[in-house]
């Protein structure tokens, strides 16, 4: 049996799960196990449940209960708010920036191919969207306006709440559906939908401790969904209720979101000692470079790092080997030889080329960064070209 | 009940002179793949017949449809040399063919045996003649019938319908011992394709460079050489690790000359594993002209480092056509999985094309590079790969 890595440091690709909330939702799964869409005892029982989850994680969001909808993952509720543009009369197109996730940006691509304008907004230098650029690419047909809040790639934290009221101030009346891929924000420095503004925003359980399978999006407003069915959750997912996932899905966001402070000064403490270990190998560099730690533009979680000389798929494989786990880019789609968002912000090819993703959670430790540091530095030595 | 197929071979009967070695080789060919079962192989006239219980009727299609040597097969009834009997057979075939939804047909009789009654041209006619009043929609197209009917009188009589084709060829062995360069890419496991049916038995070489070239790409290639052992009845793969010979290179030679003296080393190795194996020839897959380091004189650079004959099936064949061989004998998919990911930062950006002979070979040999190669032979990992009618799937080991 496999039993993970000594020092895991891939917790964008997914956090190990808190044990206790996924024993305590086989219990609940099997005990309230009656559809909340019955009108019998079993399945008020669980309705009753479900609203409890959905109170819950709309108050780790910032959302009232109502907004919240449960569906099966970050990627599908990416999907539901991009798919609804297909949805109404009339010539649509959609804003995108060039960093999101494939759960936005092939979405978005999907949508080009049945006849969608998608316009795409590259980053700067820095690995951030300008709320400047992204209201240029309005269009009077513009539905959907898509950037997520914080890069999976390189960290970096887009202005979300300027660039809603960038997008708000441009379109004016038109108000196009702003959308925030929040997958990577939730639970490491926090997600705030109404603070910020958006009228939707996607998460996902599992990179905050919570079971796969079991996501949400949140709505500020009623969208016309393209998938229908049953009429669950609003209309908006159909399907039978999931309800032991939302229930542990809401366990884990709440604790993990009431502990967001608490844990940023450690974050930043564990960036500083990655990003002071990494300068003293030679030719090693942050992406972006000149990215310095305590910079508040990124978030402490994830560092885009690169080996020039050293591909990152070996340095990935020898850190492995080493019983460091880490990811080249995003861990979904590591095979592929570009690097999309990396290309986006102008970083030389040779650098993306040997780039990869460390990133860091809860229960990472001092140790963890040095065993990754010794083994990389090692690693380079040895193997550069 | 007993399959029986009667298995067509074609050039093996214009090398008259070893005629009898390559019958035995064939027959020795099929018997080995279905050693695990019980199976007949029987030869006579110029024909072989294989028979196998009709449970393993599956592996014996499957052994006959890439074993080189056999031109073409058809599942055959055998009968009695009686009219009545070999009516009765082809009136069977008939059904079937109709059954098919074919619309015309033809008979074709032949007749070795002389002592039977009837010319070949009365049988043919007179079970023409049967089978249009017992399936009246059918009708007689000599020049291109949609079906035909084979009946031939031996030693027993045999009927059977449109058969299947082979890979053709001849019998691996026949051709010598050669060793194969069996990259991770679309073209060397075609190239060992081809020289299989040209009957020459395979082992093949491998070289690795890890960490710059994943696990997963030596399994795609174990992965090839078993799709070649479908062919081949069984593969020998070496590998040969390579990663401080690159290192050297990339340490020592000029950029634009990487890739050449790479494909150097790769020669040297290759010679001393077939020297080692009593290999008469080392066969690639280059192309003329595909990539930088296969241009004439870049072969004439890379050949000069062995004595045995390089065979470079595809040396005049287009990618495309390639490509297609690539897809019918499976390994296309195996080929383009995406575990080649390295090479890239030793790729010079723009290599040398034209390699000045006598100034390379100086050069190369200032480089010292031979002790390192001569190393990463002595420690080669050798594995045999099995025939096996479970064909590698891209796909199922990820």
């Amino acid at each position: 049996m496999y039993h993970g890595p000594m020092h895991y440091l891939d917790w964008a690709a997914t956090a190990p799960p808190y044990r206790d909330i996924l024993e305590a939702a086989v219990g609940v799964a099997t005990e309230r196990y009656g559809n909340p869409s019955s009108r019998h005892g079993a399945g008020r029982d669980a309705r009753a449940l479900l609203e409890s989850a959905r109170e819950r994680l709309g108050a780790a969001i910032g959302a009232a209960p109502s907004s919240v909808v449960f569906t099966s993952g970050g990627s599908e509720a990416d999907a539901i708010a991009l798919l609804s543009t297909l949805v109404g009369k009339g010539e649509r197109s959609v804003v995108i920036s060039e960093l999101e996730h494939p759960a936005v940006y092939e979405q978005a691509r999907a949508l080009e191919s049945l006849g969608v304008r998608v316009v795409r907004v590259r980053p700067e230098r820095d690995g951030v969207v300008s709320p400047g650029r992204v209201a240029e690419a309005l269009r009077p047909d513009t539905a959907v306006v898509a950037v997520m809040a914080v890069s999976n790639e390189t960290g970096a934290i887009q202005p979300i709440g300027r660039i809603v009221e960038a997008v708000r101030s441009a379109a004016g009346p038109r108000r196009p559906f702003v959308h925030c891929d929040a997958v990577q924000a939730l639970g490491t420095i926090g997600f705030d939908a109404r603070a910020l503004g958006v009228d939707g925003a996607a998460f996902s359980a599992h990179k905050l401790g919570g079971p796969r399978g079991v996501g949400a999006l949140y709505l500020s407003r009623p969208i016309s969904p393209l998938v229908l069915g049953g009429g669950q959750e609003g209309g908006m997912r159909p399907g039978t209720h999931n309800t032991a996932g939302a229930w542990a899905f809401a366990e884990a966001a709440a604790r993990a979101a009431a502990s967001v402070e608490a844990r940023m000064e450690r974050a930043r403490a564990l960036e500083r000692r990655l990003f002071d270990g990494l300068r003293a190998i030679p030719g090693a560099t942050p992406l972006p470079e000149g990215r310095l730690p305590g910079d508040e533009r990124y978030s402490p979680y994830i560092a885009c790092l690169s080996f020039p000389g050293l591909a990152g798929e070996t340095m990935t494989r020898l850190l492995d080997e080493a019983g460091v786990a880490i990811s080249t880019g995003s861990a979904c789609s590591s095979s592929k030889k570009e690097r999309r968002s990396l290309d986006a912000m102008g970083v030389d090819r040779e650098l993306s080329f040997s780039s990869i993703r460390v990133s860091s959670g809860r229960d990472t430790s001092e140790a963890d960064i040095d065993a990754f540091l010794e083994a990389a530095s090692s690693a380079y030595i040895r193997f550069r070209v | 009940m007993d399959a029986l197929y009667l298995i067509k071979i074609g050039e093996i009967r214009l090398k008259e002179g070893n005629r009898t070695e390559f019958e035995q080789r064939l027959k020795h060919d099929l018997k080995r793949r279905l050693s695990s079962i019980h199976s007949e192989v029987r030869h006579r006239d110029g024909r072989y017949y294989l028979t196998v219980a009709e449970e393993h009727a599956g592996l014996a299609e499957f052994v006959l449809a890439r074993t080189p040597g056999v031109n073409g097969w058809a599942r055959a009834v055998m009968t009695s040399k009686d009219i009545d009997a070999v009516r009765a057979a082809v009136l069977e075939a008939a059904a079937a063919v109709v059954a098919r939804g074919a619309a015309t047909f033809k008979v074709e009789a032949r007749r070795s045996d002389k002592s039977f009654p009837l010319s070949s041209y009365e049988i043919a006619s007179g079970l023409g003649a049967d089978i249009l009043e017992r399936f009246p929609s059918l009708r007689v197209d000599v020049r291109a019938p949609e079906a035909t009917l084979y009946v031939e009188i031996r030693e027993k009589a045999y009927v059977y319908t449109d058969g299947y084709p082979g890979v053709r060829g001849l019998p691996i062995g026949s051709g010598g011992r050669g060793l194969l360069l069996l990259s991770g890419g679309i073209d060397s496991p075609v190239a060992g394709y081809r020289m299989l049916c040209r009957g020459l038995s395979l082992e093949s070489l491998y070289f690795h460079a890890y960490p710059y070239t994943s696990r997963e790409a030596w399994e795609k290639v174990r992965d090839l050489a078993a799709t070649l052992a479908s062919f081949s009845g069984g593969m020998t793969l070496h590998t040969a690790s390579f990663t401080d010979v690159q290192l050297r290179i990339k340490k020592d030679a000029p950029a634009e000359k990487t890739t050449l003296y790479l494909r150097a080393c790769m020669m040297i190795a290759a010679d001393m594993v077939a020297k080692a194996r009593g290999l008469n020839a080392i066969v690639s897959g280059e192309s003329l002209g595909q990539v930088a380091s296969q241009t004439a004189e870049n072969m004439r650079f890379t050949g000069s480092f062995t004595d045995h004959a390089i065979l470079r099936p595809l040396v005049g064949t287009d990618k495309e056509d390639t490509i297609r061989t690539a897809r019918a004998i499976g390994s296309y998919e195996l080929s383009i999985l995406p575990y080649e990911d390295c090479c890239v930062l030793f790729s010079p950006k723009h290599p040398i094309l034209k390699a000045d002979f006598a100034a390379e070979r100086e050069a190369f040999e200032a480089l010292g590079l031979r002790e390192a190669v001569a190393e990463s032979v002595a420690t080669m990992e050798t594995l045999e790969v099995p025939f096996s009618p479970e064909l590698p799937r891209a796909g199922a080991a990820r």
